[in-house]
């Protein structure tokens, strides 16, 4: 069974693409594959008539209950049957069907199809409830995908969107039922919650649990007042329609509520409501069949009419309302796919589908006429016709069930309005009205009447020989509901029963209505306030007005302006930190203080100054001049507090951003006017203070927290003996954290991958070659030897650094800095030939020595980026080598690479 | 000393901050770069700061003395970088927005909802 699920998952993929390659015939390829399903469930038939369930399953995640665990029992069984057989008709149909169709559309098709075929399997054999949940999800988003499979037209869009909103909807609603099971039950096994329904329906969860399950049954089966989705999927193709919206899919919402009978049951109120909503909808499904001009959309009413008949059925209590139920269930399944596939052929043929127009086609369409001559007297309930039968069964259950009876006479006009129908789409189209119709545009092709023709006989030849069908599927479906065998007579002669009295009643009603229809039609046409409408015009305004207040609030919350996304940031995280400053209660832990120190206080001094002469400039150079000065402040901050690698750090970057960002400011204007009103300066300067002060005690909190320095320590004391270093926070960024690093190093590659996108050579041939730069003379003399200088110190910078400070980092920047001196004087393009290799090749060359410095070690089992030390001694000198210079030398590249593309990509940028 | 460090390193991110709630993008370039220094100075500050010997195993002994503290440093040292390469990578998309729009106003640049809005036809 699993294996089977699998199968029609793997197959609903693949098998389609067979469109692509065949042309004519390919549905009839296609349906193939759902006929292999149907065999491989009839070959467990046997199971199923002992009334044994087969339950099979993968554990999953056990421990939230989730297991993919499936079960075969005759309901689920009657399911199967139903769809994989009607499935492969529907694919042969659509094979014809969709002739006109390019075959991309037609193996979207084909796939959405088999996609909701398995979709239905999976629902009707699920057992765990989270299965069932997900499958059934799966079906409403498969039905949005085939009604609006024509996404071209509007119509399709909007009928889609509403299928799905509604139906989905009522998933939502499924979804929170089965969690609130779990939450009561302790697991999500159906047949765990259904045993103890008394115990769900005592506890307080209860009410809420059975209405969520009624929202997801009333929703998916089109009841008032969630019906208004159904006419309109009529928008999909027909066969779809066949499939989804009368045959299979709209039965969900019986199959739940069948399968949760006990639980429902278990409180007064069930019966009641699930027996009202049936009659209303059984009601005004019948007004609109009669409204309905169109052929699908009087065949799509008088599906709602029957899924409200089948979900009155439920309601209903006695053995004899499941078996009726299942019975119904059952020969609407045929009787209804095999008019909605005349209907589409009609359609398909004329181009139109209107009743009032269409008339005489049975010249034209004959065999088509025959299965619809077939098809209607089983919905109105002819005997011998399978459709008759189902009727008895309706009236006995009624009859026999303790209810009045308002339900009985209600069904009984709903029937005799179905017949009418039936006789309607009958007659009208094909034989009455000759000449309406003086051509088609497509005859009748093998593929397009065998389905309704098969399934018309169907309902013919199961009512005289139902032996085998009563055995394998209909018993058990209703042992199956009803908890306990019940014996089921398919029989068309009982005798005169009342229930043939009624039947007769029925059919006498039905011919004045089919007799009449046309004034009938005409004169409830002529009602403007349907209720149906009402609530389908109320839709239309809830989506207009959601859409509106949708485009109100991100107007107002995206309106594109970085500065105040900024603010609304810095709100926010003042707002969390003074919550939890709050919540705290306590005032901040103040750190153990240094001495005082009139250098390093001058220092700092200074760094505030340049911050505030920065927001404070009018143009984009000073401002860029006292940015600098902060930072230079920070770095001689760094050195006089003990750090002289992050002063170097510092200072080099300093150096650069001056170089990097003057090429900017030469491009763009200077002036800054300014472009705040008074009152927006206010609130971002009361805003950034407030973030300030609370940052400012957030960090005087953290000084003074107890220093915990466990890592820190033991990197002082394993730095020398373990690692070879005395200069800890290069061999803390080397060695003991070098895969941090490495990820540091690559986050610069990508940055300079992107420096070059952005700033890239595009055109460059195209680029007028550089102008004449103006020289200044000891620029120009001093830079070269600068350069050079710096270039040594670089060098140095990276060879000392694993004992003193330096290292990679810095010895990059600083090699960078010689480049950008060089690049002042003499213009990128003449520092790049002096370079000799491009930019981008340094980082790529970097990123190998750093990977291939980490890869060496695992040569020798050691870990990745295990750094392998030698100490030869050439010429009396003791020599140190080892992998952390390779690593420190490819850091030295990617940094170099990077600075360099983005310095020689602003010049050029900047110049043109 | 501290109370001196820590508020210089606030205030230099509420200038920073400050900078950076301009519409000229060149001074949220700037303001960008300032806030970098500040968080770092912020940093240096939270990771303590009474020692002034650098983190540096004296000649002759095996294991680092009394020091700074070596892993705050070596955060830091990465953030500086991390900073500067996210300071240049804003500064090629300055320059490429004015190379394209002819205007460094952050309000002026709007390709992107020139594009107009999904579902925009629904309109029509």
């Amino acid at each position: 069974m699993v294996l089977l699920l699998l199968l029609a998952l793997v197959g609903s993929i693949t098998v389609p693409l067979v469109a692509r390659v065949v042309g004519r015939g390919a549905g009839l390829i296609i349906a193939l594959f759902p006929i292999a399903l149907l065999a491989g469930f009839v070959r467990m038939a046997d199971t199923v008539e002992r009334g044994w369930v087969r339950g099979e399953g993968i554990n999953w995640a056990t421990s939230m209950g989730a297991d993919l665990t499936f079960r075969l029992d005759g309901f689920s069984f009657l399911f199967c049957l139903l769809v994989t057989a009607i499935g492969a008709l529907v694919i042969v149909y659509s094979g014809a069907y969709l002739t006109g169709k390019p075959r991309a559309e037609r193996t979207r098709f084909f796939t959405l199809i088999l996609l909701f075929m398995t979709a239905m399997l999976g629902a009707v054999l699920a057992e765990n409830l989270l299965v069932l949940a997900t499958f059934w999800e799966a079906t409403s988003i498969l039905s949005f995908l085939l009604v609006g499979f024509d996404n071209r037209s509007a119509r399709s869009r909007r009928a889609a969107l509403m299928a799905l909103q509604v139906t989905a909807g009522g998933g939502l609603a499924l979804l929170a039922a089965v969690l609130m099971i779990g939450e009561v039950v302790g697991s999500f096994s159906m047949a765990e919650a259904v045993e103890r329904a008394s115990e769900i329906a005592a506890h307080p969860l209860g009410a809420p649990i059975i209405i969520c399950l009624m929202l997801a049954a009333f929703t998916k089966s089109a009841q008032v007042p969630f019906h208004f989705w159904l006419p309109n999927a009529m928008q999909a193709p027909t066969p779809a329609s066949a499939f989804l919206h009368s045959a299979t899919m709209v039965k969900l919402g019986i199959y739940l509520l069948a399968r949760f009978e006990p639980v429902v049951a278990s409180v007064p109120w069930g019966r009641t409501t699930i027996i009202v909503v049936a009659c209303v909808t059984m009601l005004v499904a019948s007004l609109q069949a009669l409204r309905a001009e169109g052929f699908k959309s009087a065949l799509a009413y008088s599906t709602m009419a029957s899924l409200g008949i089948l979900m009155l059925l439920v309601g209903l209590d006695g053995p004899q309302a499941t078996v009726a139920m299942i019975g119904f269930l059952f020969s609407h399944a045929i009787y209804k796919a095999a008019l909605f596939f005349c209907a589409g052929s009609v359609l398909h043929a004329t181009g139109s589908q209107s009743l009032r127009s269409l008339g005489g086609l049975y010249r034209f369409l004959p065999y088509t006429a025959l299965a619809t001559i077939g098809a209607s007297l089983s919905m109105a309930g002819i005997p011998p016709f399978l459709g008759f039968i189902s009727k008895e069964f309706l009236f006995q259950a009624q009859l026999e069930s303790s209810w009045d009876i308002t339900p009985l006479a209600i069904a009984v006009l709903v029937n005799a309005v179905m017949v009418g129908v039936a006789a309607v789409v009958t007659l009208r189209p094909f034989f009455l009205g000759h000449g309406k119709v003086t051509s088609v545009k497509h005859r009748e092709t093998p593929s397009l009447v065998a389905p309704p023709l098969i399934l018309a006989l169907a309902g013919l030849t199961i009512s005289l020989n139902p032996d085998w069908i009563t055995r394998v599927a209909l018993r058990p479906a209703v042992a199956a509901v009803y908890g306990r065998a019940v014996e089921v007579e398919i029989e068309v002669w009982h005798g005169i029963t009342p229930m043939l009295l009624l039947s007769i009643v029925v059919v006498s009603i039905g011919a004045l209505i089919a007799r009449y229809w046309k004034a009938i039609h005409i004169r409830l046409n002529g009602l403007e306030r349907f209720e149906t409408h009402a609530l389908e015009r109320r839709w239309d305004l809830l989506q207009a007005s959601a859409t509106r207040g949708a485009r109100i609030v991100s107007r107002w919350l995206q309106n594109g302006q970085l500065p105040d996304y900024l603010l609304a940031c810095l709100v926010g995280a003042s707002v969390l930190m003074g919550a939890a400053l709050w919540a705290a209660g306590a005032l901040p832990r103040m750190p153990a203080d240094v001495p005082w120190r009139w250098d390093a206080a001058a220092v700092a001094v200074i760094g505030l100054a340049g911050a505030i002469a920065a927001t404070r400039a009018s143009t984009l150079v000073s401002a860029m001049i006292a940015v600098g000065l902060t930072g230079f402040a920070a770095a001689i901050g760094f050195l006089l507090n003990g750090a002289p690698d992050l002063a170097l750090t510092q200072f080099t970057v300093e150096a650069l951003l001056v170089v990097l960002l003057t090429a900017l400011l030469l491009a763009v204007p200077l002036a800054t006017p300014p472009t705040r009103s008074r009152e927006r300066g206010w609130l971002d300067s009361a805003v950034v203070i407030l973030f300030s002060a609370l940052l400012l005690v957030a960090v005087i909190d953290m000084a003074g927290a107890d220093p915990v320095r466990r890592a820190s320590d033991f990197f002082g004391e394993a730095s020398y003996i373990a690692a070879k270093g005395l200069n800890v926070v290069n061999v803390i960024l080397v060695d003991f954290r070098g895969f941090d690093t490495l990820g540091e190093t690559v986050v610069i590659a990508l940055a300079a991958l992107l420096g070059r996108s952005l700033l890239g050579q595009r055109g460059r041939l195209d680029v007028a070659p550089e102008r004449e730069r103006e020289r200044h003379l000891i620029l120009t003399l001093t830079a070269r030897p600068f350069a050079v200088l710096l270039g040594i110190i670089a060098v140095v910078l990276l060879l000392r650094g694993h004992d003193q400070p330096g290292g990679g980092f810095v010895g990059g920047l600083v090699a960078a800095l010689a480049f950008a001196v060089l690049s002042l004087s003499e213009g990128p393009t003449a520092t790049e030939r002096t370079l000799r290799v491009p930019p981008m090749g340094l980082v790529g060359a970097g990123l190998l020595l750093c990977f291939g410095s980490g890869l060496l070690a695992m040569a020798g089992g050691a870990p990745f980026l295990t750094h392998l030390w030698w100490e030869p001694t050439v010429a009396g000198i003791d020599l140190k080598l080892s992998t952390t210079i390779v690593f420190d030398l490819g850091v030295m590249l990617v940094v170099v690479g990077t600075v360099l593309s983005f310095l020689f990509g602003l010049q050029r940028e900047a110049a043109r | 000393m501290i109370l001196l460090y820590a508020l210089v390193g606030a205030g230099v991110v509420g200038c920073a901050l400050h900078m950076m709630l301009s519409r000229n993008l060149v001074r949220l370039l700037l303001g960008v770069s300032l806030l970098s220094t500040g968080v770092n100075i912020l940093l240096f500050v939270a990771g303590g700061m009474g020692n002034r010997q650098p983190p540096l195993i004296r000649a002759g002994e095996t294991q680092l003395g009394d020091s700074a503290d070596p892993l705050t440093q070596a955060l830091i040292l990465t953030a500086i970088v991390i900073g500067f390469a996210l300071t240049v990578v804003f500064a090629a998309f300055v320059l490429r927005a004015w190379r394209t729009e002819r205007t460094v106003d952050g309000r002026a640049v709007d390709a992107a909802e020139r594009l107009g809005l999904p579902r925009q036809e629904d309109d029509a």
